[in-house]
């Protein structure tokens, strides 16, 4: 019956969100599905139910990048159609959205499987209706504390989800104290995926880093080294589902040690859907860069070309170990683009967190901060820098931020771009990327 | 004389939300730069200070875990030393959490109202009917004319305002160029707590743009002798250098019990264009 009712449903949703096209207000993406979610609760749960294989991924760092490695390995397997909301899109009507438009106008979906992301709060709200059979949790850092004011009451919420989902399998980052305990009392089968300790313990988790028993179900990472074309290797070792997996060698196009804790957790699931890993492991050499992170735009006048990478940041952790990373950069060019839109958090002291002094060890060639927030961007670097240039340029606008560069950078050159989430779209769009992704 | 300052970090591992750690970084590197030896002394659970071994303390905000820790702690092994030394004017900066839990009562996120310290006589209470959302947004605030008169004395060459609508100045040691020195202080204020001045003690500054204290009263932060609370993080002292100097000038001449020390002037041109910016975008329009 439910079925049914979802035609008239579907019908209004393609209409509306014609409409809203052709008046120009928007692609449509996100009222058909607030206004269908509002009204008619249920139709989340008839559209998802339609697909056979459902997974989400929650967590604050790493969502994007770990649903797009997974899409990467399960496409490997045959007859294979997965739906995925997209970066962003991650609310309760972002999802409901999607499936609507996914839908043929009987409301029917022709999908094989579902890769969900998640927002952490927004879990619980709808756990119960998508069932998902592998739920994941990435990590739990501060974000912008003005979103929800305190992790505490991320756990709880990302707990109060899983705990409408019994049946769920649940992956989790087995090194970062919050996600690990996150299934204690609870019946659902849990894989930890972590780093060897050499690694992990220079990560910023808050509290005392979780000890991974030996013979704990899940993933390991051993051998990590980073490329300086900021490609990273490993080693896998572990145990998923009953089966021991041994990888000498895997390698993602992202950068740090972020990734491999990603690529380990996308392992982890695909396992767990059934995929062997040996051809889960093919798929994640197909991987590209969520856009944004780690991804590289080229802009190129005449002759000269030059390449800018962007690494997003979004919080204290994520801005600290992309520093991290740029030490090992030669003649390191650094365009920092911090905007405070409700999008990026209002709220810049998260800067004041972040361990900007890690440059001190980088091979600083030159520095440009950009966006709303680049005053407060450039007082952040000098009392960072042991030794601070005499003067920091800052470029509030971003299209001037790129002429500059371009004029100052030599041809073939690469310039790192960190970018908060507003900074990053801005600056995809004055590259000519749309926002529309993969 | 080569001057040397100990800052003390209350609870850095409890208390440590919202850049808070950014004033201990301003502090040490201002202090750096004009070649004053500067050590900063963590202060955490289970230890026990003595009087009269800081010169100033700093304390942050924390998550409401962490608050209700720290408190029975504080209580037990600290506060009768933190009451002496700020009675015989210690320098102590407390932001947000930090600022209530010096007063009689602060509040946890549950709303319920927690006995405090009471080293300085303020109250936080739960928002009532009238307001029933955080005061939560960019925060200005001018400090008293008072206040702004201490601190032009700070410097080694102010010169110095004939009257008080003209804005003192300051030198730019890397440029010349002179340096307006604000009346205001700029910040980000999240906080459900509303915050009641008792008696003996002043509010710090007085609301321009966003609540300060609590969402009736036009006055942000308090200070009771050299003991400074306030609602601003972002952090407080990067985009507020005036105010920083202020608190290593008050801990240098009670130190050194020399009221007419001074402080060589440092090149402030990228935390003033913050500032400024930070009052031209969030503060109210101008006439």
């Amino acid at each position: 019956m439910n079925q049914l009712l979802l035609i008239p449903i579907v019908a209004f949703a393609k209409v509306l969100t014609v409409v809203l096209r052709l008046s120009g207000r928007g692609s449509g993406t996100a009222l058909p599905g607030y206004l269908v979610g509002k009204y008619f609760p249920f139709a989340l749960g008839v559209l998802v139910q339609q697909i056979p294989t459902v997974v989400a991924i929650t967590g604050t760092n790493g969502k994007t990048t770990t649903q797009t490695m997974l899409d990467a390995m399960v496409s490997q397997g045959d007859g294979i159609k997965i739906l995925r909301n997209k970066a962003g899109a991650n609310l309760s009507q972002g999802i409901l959205s999607e499936l609507l438009k996914q839908s043929n106008a009987l409301g029917r979906l022709d999908f094989t499987h579902a890769i969900l992301e998640v927002e952490e709060a927004t879990l619980p709200r709808i756990a119960a209706l998508l069932k998902p059979q592998v739920i994941a949790v990435t990590n739990l850092y501060r974000d912008q504390l003005d979103a929800y004011g305190e992790i505490d009451r991320t756990e709880k919420l990302i707990r109060d989800g899983i705990a409408q989902c019994p049946q769920a399998q649940v992956v989790v980052n087995g090194d970062d104290p919050r996600t690990s305990r996150l299934t204690q009392g609870l019946p659902n089968p849990t894989y930890f995926v972590s780093l060897a300790e050499e690694y992990a313990r220079f990560l910023p988790y808050e509290g005392k880093l979780h000890h991974r028993e030996p013979g704990t179900p899940g993933l390991e990472a051993t051998d990590i080294r980073i490329n300086e074309d900021l490609t990273t290797d490993f080693a896998i070792h572990g145990t998923v589902a009953d089966q021991t997996i041994e990888i000498a060698q895997a390698r993602t196009a992202s950068p740090g040690f972020f990734h491999v804790y990603n690529a380990l957790t996308a392992l982890t699931m695909a396992t767990l859907m059934g995929l062997p890993p040996d051809l889960a492991i093919q798929g994640l050499q197909t991987f590209q860069p969520a856009f944004g992170r780690g991804e590289i735009l080229s802009r190129q006048v005449g002759d000269k070309t030059v390449h800018y990478r962007l690494l997003l940041v979004k919080n204290p952790a994520s801005f600290s170990l992309s520093l991290e990373l740029l030490r090992h950069i030669p003649a390191l060019k650094l365009i920092l683009a911090i905007n405070d839109n409700t999008a990026d958090g209002k709220d810049v002291s998260w800067l004041w967190d972040s361990e900007l002094e890690r440059l001190n060890q980088a091979h600083l060639d030159w520095v440009l901060c950009s966006g709303i927030r680049a005053k407060d961007m450039r007082v952040r670097l000098k009392y960072a820098l042991d030794q601070p240039p005499a003067t920091i340029p800052t470029v509030e606008s971003i299209q001037d931020a790129i002429d500059q560069s371009f004029a100052h950078a030599l041809p073939g050159d690469t310039v790192f771009v960190m970018p908060t989430y507003t900074a990053m779209l801005e600056f995809r769009k004055l590259m000519g990327k749309t926002l529309d992704i993969v | 004389m080569p001057y040397s300052l100990t800052l003390t970090h209350l609870y850095p591992d409890h208390l440590n939300l919202y850049g808070d750690t950014g004033n201990l970084i301003v502090l040490r590197r201002r202090c750096q730069w004009r070649g004053i030896d500067c050590t900063i002394t963590p202060l955490t659970m289970g230890d026990r200070p003595k009087p009269g071994q800081t010169d100033l303390y700093f304390m942050g905000g924390g998550q409401d875990n962490d608050q209700v820790a720290v408190v029975e702690d504080f209580h037990q092994l600290k506060a009768d030393t933190i009451k002496a030394d700020t009675e015989a004017g210690v320098v102590f900066l407390g932001v947000c959490g930090g600022y209530q839990l010096m007063g009689n009562t602060f509040l946890m996120g549950n709303g319920q109202e927690t006995p405090g310290l009471g080293i300085i006589n303020v109250n936080t209470k739960a928002p009532g009917t009238e307001v029933k959302q955080r005061c939560i947004g960019n925060l200005v605030a001018e400090i008293p004319d008072a206040m702004y008169q201490d601190i032009q004395s700070l410097y080694a060459d102010p010169q110095t305002a004939n009257s008080q609508t003209t804005d003192a100045r300051t030198t730019d040691s890397r440029t010349g160029a002179p340096h307006t020195i604000p009346k205001t202080l700029v910040g980000f204020e999240n906080h459900s707590g509303q915050t009641f001045l008792g008696e003996g003690v002043e509010p710090l500054a007085k609301t321009i743009a966003g609540f300060g204290n609590n969402a009736a009263a036009d006055y942000e932060g308090a200070r009771y002798k050299n003991v400074f609370g306030s609602y601003m993080h972002g952090s407080l002292l990067p985009k507020n250098p005036h105010f920083a100097d202020y608190l290593i000038g008050l801990a240098l001449r009670r130190k050194y019990q020399d009221p007419t020390l001074t402080l060589p002037p440092l090149s402030d041109t990228e935390e003033l264009e913050a500032h400024a910016y930070a009052v031209a975008r969030y503060g109210p329009t101008r006439d």
